[in-house]
């Protein structure tokens, strides 16, 4: 089985110029590695399952909330005390345990979210690529699919601005 | 234009982590110092009871709960700042997020110590956490003191995770750097980032989400931290102007104790380059505008209780500014609404040593105003028969420097275990002042 070809640029800017000219060379399905957000990460269609963090965290919030409410109404009716001429269930105070929570939760649910579906989304990208990244390189990635056949000599041409080429 | 040296800013970001100067040691030495006071002067309180304390009736909060609404003060401000600096794309945050975020998470543990010292019996402080017993000793949601503690936990949490958060990918390229018994931590800490465009998407749409839970917590748990004062009908207390209020003077005191530890970075590794003028300036700015928010509040606190004419509160106020601690008062004055006046001329706001001066000031300011308005409410509050007053001993002031010792101890742990500057950040910023600008619009560099 062919190796993905593995591009190891020392600038941002000569590995998004590589991308561009893969791009408009009918190879979109190249892949980046940087060690910060430059650019060329931008140019590659925004992969990942990034659509569902929103709805994660609103699920998140949505049990803080749940959980919140759940949490003062059973106590409170356990007890069952008027204190301080209010009721045993008093929505006015328990507005801020459940604004608390609600919140909690969303930051929770959304860091998680983010911890689970990077460990999924890396695993698009070979190990032995991910690991060439340093601060002074960015490692873009064609997959072996699309790096091999006739436009094999194309594609090494517009790597042509790399330090390091493999294989 | 040319490409920015990578390398240099690798170093220069990771400056507190890689070397240790003297003043270092010096500052870690004089903190832990100050920590073991305060560890023996809370031992004292184990031991012999809450009569070493001050405290008395009708005076039972003093300069321990003083010290708390402080740090939660202080707290508030570094993850507010960096969110907000997030949102509006400023080329300041990657200087001064990090060690903001830290700021937070570092104040708020230290401000979480001193409700339960405050109690006495401190280790009976799980009385007041939600959990099923068999005496029934359920905690009261309609109390502000419950709210408390659901408030600064939740912050507490939701600030750490957002540090952490903007961390990973710093933590990813630590793990690839070190070498020893920090590599394992790193990369475990790191959990696998590992930089791919995906990641990247990821974290790019994450963390928006995640500063816009953030702030409205930041302005919720010092909101709720006044309720303890303003649900009550104490006078002096009972306005409804406590939480703006308490949220204006918690992003004043952030600010100053910002300042303060940029500085302290700065000088001790050679940041200049990343930590300028203008970041002062901006700093600066902020600061005075808070400045003028407080003296605004004080000012309406004085007219509504005249207006209003309750004796009770009008007897409060007048006291405060001419009685027993009519000192603390005018120092408050002087600290919060006067010193900061100067940061209208610019080669102040430019000059370090000026606006460190000004930061001290500003935060004796704040601690005296948290001691005033707590202390001059309960000693002169609506029985006459019932006044009195309150001196804190010395075990309570060891207990409070101890705090400032532990906060300052924690800080410069973290600098040296973790970078007080985003790497990732720095290096994005570092590569976008060196784009071309777009036509007829403004580069980056130009705003910087």
């Amino acid at each position: 089985m062919p190796d993905d070809l593995v591009a190891v640029f020392a600038e941002p800017d000569a590995a998004a110029s590589a991308l561009r000219a893969l791009r408009e060379a009918g190879v979109p399905g190249a892949r980046v590695v940087s060690p910060a957000p430059y650019p060329a990460v931008h140019l590659t269609g925004q992969p990942g399952a990034w659509r569902f963090l929103g709805t994660i965290a609103l699920v998140g919030g949505l049990t803080g909330l749940g959980t919140a409410t759940a949490l003062q109404v059973i106590t409170s009716r356990n007890l069952d005390m008027i204190v301080g001429g209010k009721p045993p269930v008093s929505w006015p105070a328990f507005g801020v345990v459940m604004f608390e929570l609600t919140m909690l939760f969303a930051g929770i649910f959304n860091f998680s979210a983010l911890a689970l579906l990077s460990a999924l989304a890396r695993r698009r990208v070979p190990a032995q690529a991910r690991a060439r990244v340093e601060t002074e390189r960015i490692v873009v990635v064609v997959p072996a699919a699309e790096a091999g056949g006739p436009r094999q000599a194309l594609i090494r041409t517009t790597l042509q601005g790399a330090v390091e080429v493999t294989p | 234009m040319s490409q920015p040296d990578l390398t240099r800013i690798e170093r220069d970001t990771l400056a507190t982590m890689s070397s240790t100067s003297r003043l270092y040691w010096a500052g870690l030495a004089v903190s832990v110092a100050l920590v073991a006071l305060g560890g023996w002067a809370w031992s004292l309180a184990l031991r012999r009871g809450l009569g070493v304390f001050g405290l008395n009736e009708p005076v039972m909060w003093g300069a321990l709960i003083t010290t708390f609404v402080f740090f939660i003060g202080v707290s508030h401000s570094g993850t507010l700042v960096s969110a907000i600096l997030y949102f509006t794309r400023s080329p300041l945050r990657a200087a001064i997020g990090r060690s903001a975020e830290a700021m937070t998470v570092i104040t708020i543990l230290t401000a979480g110590l001193y409700p339960i010292i405050h109690i006495g019996r401190s280790w009976l402080f799980f009385f007041v956490l939600p959990y099923p017993n068999q005496r029934q000793l359920w905690p009261n949601f309609r109390s502000p003191l419950t709210w408390d503690v659901f408030a600064i936990s939740s912050y507490v949490t939701v600030s750490a995770l957002f540090l952490y958060m903007g961390m990973l990918p710093d933590l990813a390229l630590l793990a690839r750097r070190v070498t020893g018994w920090r590599r394992p931590l790193y990369r475990v800490l790191s959990l696998g980032f590992s930089g791919t465009d995906a990641e990247w998407t990821l974290f790019e749409k994450a963390y928006p989400i995640f500063a816009g839970v953030v702030i409205p917590l930041a302005v919720s748990v010092h909101s709720v931290v006044s309720w303890d004062f303003a649900m009550s009908v104490m006078p002096g207390w009972h306005s409804a102007i406590f939480a703006p209020y308490f949220v204006a003077g918690a992003i004043f005191s952030g600010i100053a104790m910002a300042i303060l530890l940029l500085s302290g970075l700065r000088r001790g590794y050679a940041l200049e380059r990343h930590i300028t003028p203008a970041h002062f300036d901006l700093l600066a700015k902020l600061l005075l505008a808070m400045s003028l928010v407080m003296t605004f509040v004080y000012l309406t606190e004085f007219f509504m209780a005249f207006f209003r004419g309750s004796p009770a509160e009008v007897e409060v106020f007048t006291w405060r500014a001419t009685g027993t601690y009519a000192w603390v008062f005018w120092l408050v004055m002087f600290c919060n609404g006067v010193a900061p006046l100067a940061c209208f001329w610019s080669r102040v706001r430019r000059s370090l040593p000026a606006l460190i001066v000004i930061s001290v000031l500003v935060s004796v300011g704040m601690w005296f105003e948290r001691f005033l308005f707590i202390v001059t409410t309960l000693a002169r509050a609506y029985d006459p028969a019932n006044w009195g007053n309150y001196r804190p001993t010395w075990p309570e002031l060891l207990i409070c420097l101890g705090g400032f010792g532990w906060f300052f101890m924690l800080f410069l742990l973290f600098v040296k275990i973790f970078p007080s500057m985003s790497v990732a950040e720095t290096m994005q910023h570092d590569h976008a002042l060196t784009l071309p600008a777009p036509a007829g619009g403004e580069t980056e560099a130009s705003h910087a």
